[in-house]
Order: structure tokens, then C-alpha cells, then sequence
């Protein structure tokens, strides 16, 4: 088989956002499987793209589920209301849904601050579970830190994320996990093996230029696919995120960026 | 009158989609603004996306008011206002950036008013480049040109940016040759 022919075949199968500016980054989105660990700072829209792209999905025919670890789902639906392309009728038909974390945590009564193995087992075990009975092809959770908070060891964390990520994709559901980190840190999750194990790395980030500070994102990794490692700026708008080039102009100065 | 029937003539004779530098004396600026908005765009049926940089929105809505074109398919993206620190009201036609050097924010307002329009083709017009030049180096607002004029007419949207005689600069003039299908010259009455 010809090389070109060879990578036709081989490639996968892409879950597209529906975020135009990040199919075109991702050359066609994400590849269908894939955990993708969405890190950023507060305020970068790290919530904001995962919502669109359940939203996205759901309107695609792919049931979507997002899995809120410290916000309220109800408060979050308010966040979502302003999007034109979003209708309340994804959510009654069941097509979008909402679970709060704590709340599955009470019916598995796992009461415990610091989760052990088998406590680790018996989440992946209930995640997977939800998404066989709702037949889920789009996954958030929202956020992957305050998960792994509970989890207190690196190796139980790496655990975690590697059983949840192959739970996942065996049944080819396309994962955000939502990673928390400060400006300041020069990695790209909290816990510093997340980033290891996942899929794909998009970063989210605050830039400061001459005084203007810019949202900003930036794949770093995404396994399968080739694809942009360029940084772009965002904006969060009623028809959803939209992405430009990020210019250079021969005078940028990051900060935390 | 002359340079609004001089304005639109040269403007209905052009591409589609075409990317125009529009060179002009200060005193044919609100000339220019009717052949554009009111003849050009509306025999066109285009929607006309009005980036300034130059004076606040209220401004030439006001003009406009007076000038009595209709504002249901204008808007603009008002990129001096919020930099003027000047507590005006907000027009429900216009979207606003915190300054004229948040040139990928201007990108971004543009693409949302496209995408908000988007059942017909549209007008952009960048007013001005001098104004800009004030705010941002030579470097940075020709990669800002080149990547808006270039998705601009990937939309087909035609791209208009005014350039004023008076501030006009060697390097303003390379910057619009770059980026521009054509220079029109408004001469106004001889």
C-alpha cells in the first residue's frame, strides 16, 4: 500500500466541535475517542468551549453528558440560555444532560475525602455505566482537578485517568476533562500526570499585550490527528467561541499565557 | 453630491468581493460615508460592517440620522469609545473593543457581525487606516490587514479602508498596496 493510501486508511474517525476555528486547528476535529484535557486559568472559557461542544453534539445526534464536579448544573444552564443555537429541547428530549458529581457520589456512597482504589473503581464503574444507559458519544467532566483532589496520590490519579480514558473510548465516546491550573503554573495540569495520560492538550490562557489582555488557546497535543500548534485569540459570543490567529507583530510579551 | 455620484460609480465598478483602498481629503468624509452606505451597499443589498477607529460610533449614526439612511443594516464595531473613557450611551447597533490596539478583537466582532448576517453578503469598512497607524506599528497592522482582507474575501465580502491624504505615511501607502486589489482616488468636484 502507498504511503498516502496507507494514511487514508488509517485515519480515524473525527468527533467534530462544531467550534469552526478548532475543527480547522484539529484539521477536522477531534479524533473520536479521544480524552482531551482542557486547561486553563479561571475566566479563559475552558467551560464555555466544553458546553458548546456538548450543545454542538446533541444537536448532531450524539448524546451528551456533562458531568459538573462544583457548579450547580442549574446555575450552569444559565450560562448556556444566551447561545442562539441552543434549545431546551435537547435537554427534555435527552439528548443533553446534566449530572452533578457530589450527587452521584451520594448514591455510590463514597462519603470518603480520600478516595482508595476501589473507590476509583467504583466511580470509573458508574461513569461507565451512565454512559451505556444514556448511549453517550460526548463526555465533560468539569472539573478533572477537583476529581483528582480526591484522589491525593500521583499514581491513584494516573490510574484514574487511564481506566476513565480507555473506559471511554472503548465505546467510542470523545472526552473533555476540564483541568484547573493558576497563571503562575508552567505545566499544564495541577497534578502534572494528567497532561501525561491524556489524548490531546488544549490550552486556554490570558495574554498581556502593551496593557490589552487577550483569551487565548493553543493545542498543544492531539493524538491522531496532525494539527495546529500555533496560539489563537478567542472570543465567547452568542453564536459561540470564535477563534482568530493570534498576531505577532514582532512585540508580544506573554504573561501567563 | 459629486463625490457621493463619483464614490458609488467607482464602487458599483469593481469585483465582487474586492479588497479597496479608499484615498481621501478630510472634507469628502461624509460624502464618501453616503455613497457607501446609502447608494453602494443598498443597491448591492449588503450589510455593512463599519469598523472606527477614528471617531466614536454615536458619531456617525448621528450623521447618518441627519444624512436620514436608515440604520436596520449597519453596524458597527466601535474600537474608540471605550478607550475615550466617555461614559455615552450604547447603541444597540454597535459592539464594542477596548481599544484600537486589540486588532485580533476587532477580527473576532467582525466575524460575530458576519456570521450574524449571515443571509446576505456584506460590507467591511476599516476607518481608517491612519487611525490604527496611531495606535499599532507598521508590523503588526499589515498581519492584521493581510489575514482580515484574506478571510474577508473568503467570504466574499467586499473590504473597504479609508486612507486619509492628509496623514498618509510611505509605509501606509506600501501597507494598503499589499493588502488591496485596488486604490480608488476620490477627487472630488474639479
Amino acid at each position: 500500500m502507498a504511503p498516502r493510501e496507507r494514511d487514508e486508511a488509517e485515519e480515524r474517525e473525527r468527533c467534530i466541535t462544531g467550534i469552526d476555528g478548532l475543527d480547522n486547528i484539529l484539521n477536522g476535529g477531534i479524533p473520536r475517542g479521544n480524552t482531551v484535557l482542557i486547561t486553563g486559568s479561571v475566566g479563559t472559557g475552558k467551560t464555555s468551549l466544553c458546553l458548546e461542544f456538548l450543545v454542538h453534539g446533541a444537536i448532531a445526534g450524539e448524546n451528551s453528558l456533562y458531568v459538573s464536579v462544583t457548579e450547580n448544573s442549574d446555575k450552569l444552564l444559565t450560562n448556556i440560555i444566551p447561545y442562539d443555537f441552543f434549545d431546551r429541547k435537547l435537554i427534555k428530549e435527552g439528548r443533553l444532560v446534566f449530572i452533578d458529581l457530589p450527587v452521584i457520589y451520594d448514591k455510590l456512597g463514597l462519603e470518603k475525602l480520600e478516595f482508595e482504589f476501589e473507590e476509583v473503581n467504583i466511580l470509573i464503574t458508574a461513569i461507565g455505566n451512565i454512559v451505556d444507559e444514556l448511549k453517550i458519544k460526548r463526555l465533560v467532566i468539569d472539573s478533572i482537578t477537583s476529581v483528582c483532589y480526591r484522589l491525593k496520590t500521583q499514581e491513584n490519579i494516573r490510574d484514574f485517568i487511564l481506566k476513565l480514558g480507555a473506559m471511554l473510548s472503548s465505546r467510542g465516546c470523545t472526552s473533555l476533562l476540564v483541568s484547573e491550573i493558576s497563571p503562575a503554573e508552567e505545566r499544564y495540569s495541577h497534578y502534572g500526570v494528567e497532561e501525561a495520560i491524556a489524548d490531546g492538550v488544549v490550552v486556554t490562557g490570558n495574554l498581556e499585550r502593551r496593557g490589552d489582555l487577550l483569551r487565548t488557546l493553543q493545542v498543544v497535543k492531539m493524538r491522531g490527528t496532525m494539527h495546529s500548534r500555533a496560539k489563537y485569540v478567542l472570543d465567547l459570543t452568542a453564536v459561540g467561541v470564535l477563534l482568530v490567529p493570534l498576531l505577532k507583530g514582532g512585540s508580544v510579551a506573554s504573561a501567563g499565557g | 453630491m459629486a463625490v457621493t455620484t463619483e464614490v458609488s460609480e467607482k464602487l458599483r465598478a469593481l469585483p465582487e468581493a474586492a479588497a479597496v483602498a479608499l484615498r481621501m481629503k478630510a472634507e469628502h468624509y461624509f460624502d464618501v460615508i453616503r455613497a457607501m452606505l446609502d447608494v453602494f451597499a443598498t443597491k448591492k443589498s449588503l450589510d455593512s460592517i463599519y469598523v472606527t477607529s477614528t471617531i466614536p460610533s454615536t458619531s456617525i449614526i448621528n450623521a447618518l440620522d441627519v444624512l436620514e439612511i436608515p440604520l436596520d443594516h449597519i453596524w458597527f464595531v466601535d474600537c474608540i469609545s471605550q478607550i475615550m473613557m466617555s461614559a455615552g450611551q450604547k447603541h444597540g447597533h454597535a459592539i464594542y473593543v477596548e481599544s484600537p490596539t486589540m486588532l485580533e478583537n476587532i477580527m473576532l466582532k467582525v466575524e460575530y457581525l458576519i456570521r450574524r448576517t449571515a443571509d446576505r453578503k456584506n460590507l467591511v469598512i476599516i476607518d481608517s487606516i491612519n487611525s490604527l497607524a496611531i495606535h499599532n506599528n507598521t508590523k503588526i497592522l499589515s498581519e492584521f490587514l493581510h489575514i482580515l482582507v484574506n478571510n474577508l474575501r473568503a467570504k466574499e465580502a467586499y473590504t473597504i479602508i479609508f486612507s486619509m491624504e492628509e496623514y498618509e505615511t510611505e509605509e501606509i501607502r506600501n501597507m494598503l498596496n499589499l493588502v488591496s486589489d485596488e486604490t480608488l482616488q476620490v477627487e472630488g468636484e474639479a
